[in-house]
Formats: C-alpha cells, structure tokens, sequence
C-alpha cells in the first residue's frame, strides 16, 4: 500500500519535473540575437551578405525549434541551448569577417586611390609630350575634358570613401582608374609613333 | 487506499488524454517557409523582388508570432490554425518572390548586356564623328560623364550588382543619346551646304584647267588646304582655322572662318605681316556683304555689328588647334610654298567640306 503511494508521489513528481526544467534559453537567445545585431552594425548585409543569410537563417531554425518545444507537454531545450551557442559564435565570426572584409574593401580604395592619382600625375606630364599636329591637338583637348571627368570622379570617390561607402567608392575609381589607364595608353601610343616616325630610316 | 489507487490510475491516465487531444503546431509547413525563404534570399529576392519577399517574410514573422501567442495558452486550448495560414502564405509569396527575381534578374542582365554594347557602340560613333568637332565644352563634359558611367555601369554589371549598374546606365544613356542627338543636330546643320560647297570646289577645279593656272582650296571640316595646278592637286597641307570654325562668318569678331569663292587680293610678305608671310583674301564678296546685310534687317545680328575683313593664309600655323580669328594657318615652310605660287587673282575657295555628311558618318 506504502509503495504504491510513494509510487502515485513519485510519477506527479516526475511530470511536475518533466514539464516544468525546460526554461527558454532566453539569455543565449538574446546574446545572440545580439551578436546578429552587431553583425548587421558591421555592414555584414553589404560585405558578406551570404554568412549573414545563413546565421540569420540558423537563427530562424532555432527559434522554431524553441516554439516546438513549447508547444509540447514536456519541454527539451537542451539542443537548442547548443545550437544558439554554435549560432552565436558564428554570427560573431560573421562581424568579424564583415569587418575584414571591409577593411580589406577599403585597403583596396586606398591603393586604387594612390594609383589613380599616379596615373593622373603621369597623364598631366605626357599630355605636355604629345603630338598636336593634324588632329592631336583636337584629340588632347578631349583628353583635357576626360582628365578633368576623371578627377572629378576620383574627388566623388574620396567623399564616399570619406564616409565609409567603401563598395561605391571602390566601383568609382576603379572606372575612374579604367578610363585614367585608358588615356595613358593612348598617349603612350601617340608620343611612341611620333618618336619612332622621327627615328631616320635605315640604310638598305 | 482507493483514492490514491485512483490517483495513481487518473493522473497518468489524464495527462495521456491530455497530449492525445493536444493540438499540434504546423511544424513542417513552417519548416517549408522558412526554407523557401532561404531558398528566396539566395536567388537574391530581398534585392530583384523586394515587395514579394517583404509580404513573404512579414507572412512568416505573423506566423511566428502566432505561434508563441498560442504557446502561452494552456495547452488544451490552442490552436495553430492561424500560424499554418501565415505559413502557407509565406511560403507561396517567397516562391513568387524567388521565381520573380530569377526572371528579373536575368532578363535585366540581358537588358543591361545589350544596352552596354549599344551604348559603347554610340561611344565609339561619338568619337568617330566629333573627336574633331569643336563642341561645346557643355556637351563634351556630358559626353565624358556619360562615359564615365557606362564605365561604373560596366563594372557593377561585372560584379553582378545589376541594379546598380542599371541605375548607372540610364543616367549614362542619357548624357550620351542626349549629347549625341544636339552634335549630331549640329552636324547636320553644318552640312546643309554641302551641294553649293561641293559646286564652289567643282568650279575652282574647273576653273584651274581652264587657265591652266593654280587654285587653292580649303576644307574647314578636314581643316585641309590643297592646292591645284592645272585641273590637279599638286599640295595637300593641313591647316589651323579660326576658334569658332563651325559655320559661315557672319560679322566681325566672331572668330569663324568664312566660306565661298575669294581670290588674293594682297600679298605680304615676311616684314609686312606679323604672320610670317599672308595673303589677304576679298573677303567680304558681294554674297557675304548681302547676307550680312539680311542678317541684319532680319535682326539675327544687331544693327551695331560690323562685317569684318582681313581674311587671310598666312603662316605661323602647326600649332595643332585652331587659334586664329578666322584666317587660315599654315606653317612656315607650307606659307612658303603657297606664297610662292598665289599671286593676285588667285582663286580661293573655302568650303565646309568636300565630302558629305554620309561619308563622315560611314568612313
């Protein structure tokens, strides 16, 4: 008779354990929420897009898998404990390489940047060299037009990259770059056909 | 005795009872949404289908917070019914949004294709038709920003940032058909005297045959001057015009350089011009002072301006622009030779051109 008391006690027990020692993991839930956060402030949508997607995705699963275990008699929040942890330090892995990323991005203006103004530097004394005669100088004055188109450009990409836009400013002077090294060449040209027409011609 | 036998018996027995008729949550058509909505974000939805991906993804938090609404509700009493609605919705909006931006995505990226290689293809008929031309410094600056932009275009369209690089090349369409269309407008205006330039320069020739005599010609658009013996063209040499070469001269100061037939009116030689060596023409003619005339009674040029004069070859010229106030430049050595064989009377033609519009547009 004591047994089977002691029995009935112990299976309300067990169920009052069972149903109520799952607790939310709210304070992981919100860490990592969190650490999505901060990886959203590091401009991860914009430098790594694809990692933000997934811990963001992950992040979805989890929380489904919370509500899951919620709607259950008996709650089990154990795996989603775990995999809040594992989606945690990814999304600081995300923050951390959207901030690599970028510093990269921005390491590339800068150089892009120094080479651009190289390139100008190198057009602005060429120009000086180049052939006028016939059409050169019809052509040279277009080049002025485009050298000036250029600078202003490499001007709008210092101001974005001045503010952090380092993708738009790295995409405007790269085509800044594109079009300096244009011109480079084709003065480069000019002065060469001038300089080998010049050259006597050899005996034969 | 008997109660706690019940007890034993009812509690396990109710909370079977209780899971058994407990309503369960749509798990797999929430699974289904949010993996359509993944599936959404990597066919790039929340950028080429915003809007469907938006109601998508508003769809899907509805549902979710459905379901934590309900889950707060004494289990026997919930109901997902909602959650699954949200869910379903979601899931058929992302495949919209997911279907929707691959088809955006590559029929812009075949619009974007095409639109780069019509625009480079106009970038290099500019340059073919108006590298020359004196356009105004205004539709030179569009012309180099809009190149400029078709370059950012092209580079975006690379990285596969399509929407950018769309937004890149509408502007840079713009500058350039703009730009293009007034030039060629121009242009075309230029040539609008072809048949009587073409007649003047037919007649010049002629005209050389018949004396058996030297005539020069120039053409303003090749910015050539040639110079015919007999019927023949014996030089070819280039020349410098005035700054404002495009058109006829019309008054004093304009720094265009005239068209029609003149002759040598007045050599100087090397101590009487400040150009080397000159040869003055008869400019203004009995035509250029009838126009100027009109010009001014129609009041297209005020009743102060005054015709000009002092049209001239001269030399000084291989600059390589055209810097003179409306005379024609040669270099020295040219201005030699020219000065050699003009003499008073010698006929001098300048034209526009002595080739059409449709030759300039082809070659």
């Amino acid at each position: 008779m004591k047994n089977k008391v002691l029995m009935g006690l112990a299976a309300i027990t067990m169920v009052a354990f069972l149903s109520s020692c799952g607790k939310v993991p709210q304070v992981q839930i919100d860490a990592t929420n969190a650490a999505i956060a901060t990886a959203q402030t590091a401009e991860a949508a914009v430098y790594v897009p694809a990692e933000l997607a997934a811990v963001q995705d992950s992040m979805k699963v989890i929380m489904a898998d919370i509500e899951v275990q919620k709607s259950k008699l008996f709650k089990k929040f154990g795996p989603a404990t775990l995999k809040l942890d594992a989606t945690l330090a990814a999304a600081n892995k995300v923050a951390a390489d959207a901030a690599a990323k970028k510093a990269e991005v921005k390491n590339e203006v800068e150089t892009t940047l120094t080479d651009i103004k190289a390139v100008i530097a190198e057009n602005t004394e060429l120009m000086k060299k180049a052939p006028r005669g016939k059409e050169g100088a019809a052509v040279l004055e277009q080049m002025k037009t485009e050298m000036a188109t250029i600078e202003a450009s490499v001007a709008e990409a210092q101001g974005l990259y001045d503010k952090g836009t380092y993708l738009d400013a790295l995409n405007k002077v790269k085509a800044a770059k594109e079009r300096a090294v244009g011109i480079n060449t084709e003065l480069k040209d000019a002065i060469a056909k001038v300089k080998g027409k010049s050259k006597p011609a050899a005996k034969k | 005795m008997l109660i706690f036998t019940a007890l034993a018996v009812s509690i396990p027995l109710a909370l079977l009872l209780l899971i058994r008729f407990t309503p369960s949550p749509p798990v797999s058509e929430m699974e289904c949404a949010r993996e359509t909505l993944s599936k959404a974000v990597s066919n790039r939805a929340d950028t080429y289908s915003k809007k469907l991906f938006t109601q998508a993804a508003i769809y899907y938090d509805s549902a979710m917070v459905n379901w934590k609404r309900e889950n707060k509700r004494f289990l026997y009493f919930r109901d997902y019914e909602k959650v699954a609605f949200f869910a379903e919705l979601s899931t058929k909006k992302a495949i919209q949004a997911g279907d929707n931006s691959i088809t955006s995505t590559s029929t812009l990226k075949i619009k974007l294709k095409q639109k780069i290689e019509t625009l480079n293809d106009l970038v290099s008929e500019i340059n073919k038709l108006f590298t020359t031309y004196p356009l105004s410094s205004e539709i030179r600056n569009r012309i180099s920003n809009g190149k400029m932009l078709l370059e950012e275009a092209e580079i975006a369209y690379k990285k596969g940032q399509y929407l950018q690089a769309n937004r890149k090349m509408t502007d840079s369409e713009y500058l350039l058909t703009a730009s293009y269309d007034n030039a060629s407008t121009n242009l075309k205006n230029y040539f609008k005297s072809y048949s009587v330039w073409k007649n003047w320069a037919d007649r010049t020739i002629i005209d050389s045959k018949k004396n058996r005599d030297y005539s020069i010609i120039i053409d303003k658009f090749s910015r050539k001057c040639f110079i015919y013996y007999n019927g023949s063209k014996k030089y070819e040499f280039v020349t410098e015009l005035g700054k404002n070469w495009v058109g006829d001269k019309r008054s004093m100061g304009d720094k265009a350089t005239p068209e029609g037939m003149y002759k040598v009116s007045k050599k100087f030689d090397k101590n009487k011009t400040k150009y080397y060596k000159a040869l003055l023409l008869d400019y203004p003619n009995d035509e250029d002072i009838a126009n100027f005339k009109s010009d001014i009674a129609r009041g297209t040029l005020p009743p102060s301006a005054k015709i000009g004069g002092l049209i001239e070859i001269h030399g000084n010229g291989g600059k390589g622009i055209d810097w003179t106030e409306g005379c024609m430049a040669l270099t020295d050595k040219e201005m030699d030779i020219v000065f050699k064989i003009a003499k008073v009377g010698t006929p001098v033609t300048i034209v526009g051109s002595l080739v059409d519009i449709q030759y300039i547009v082809n070659r």
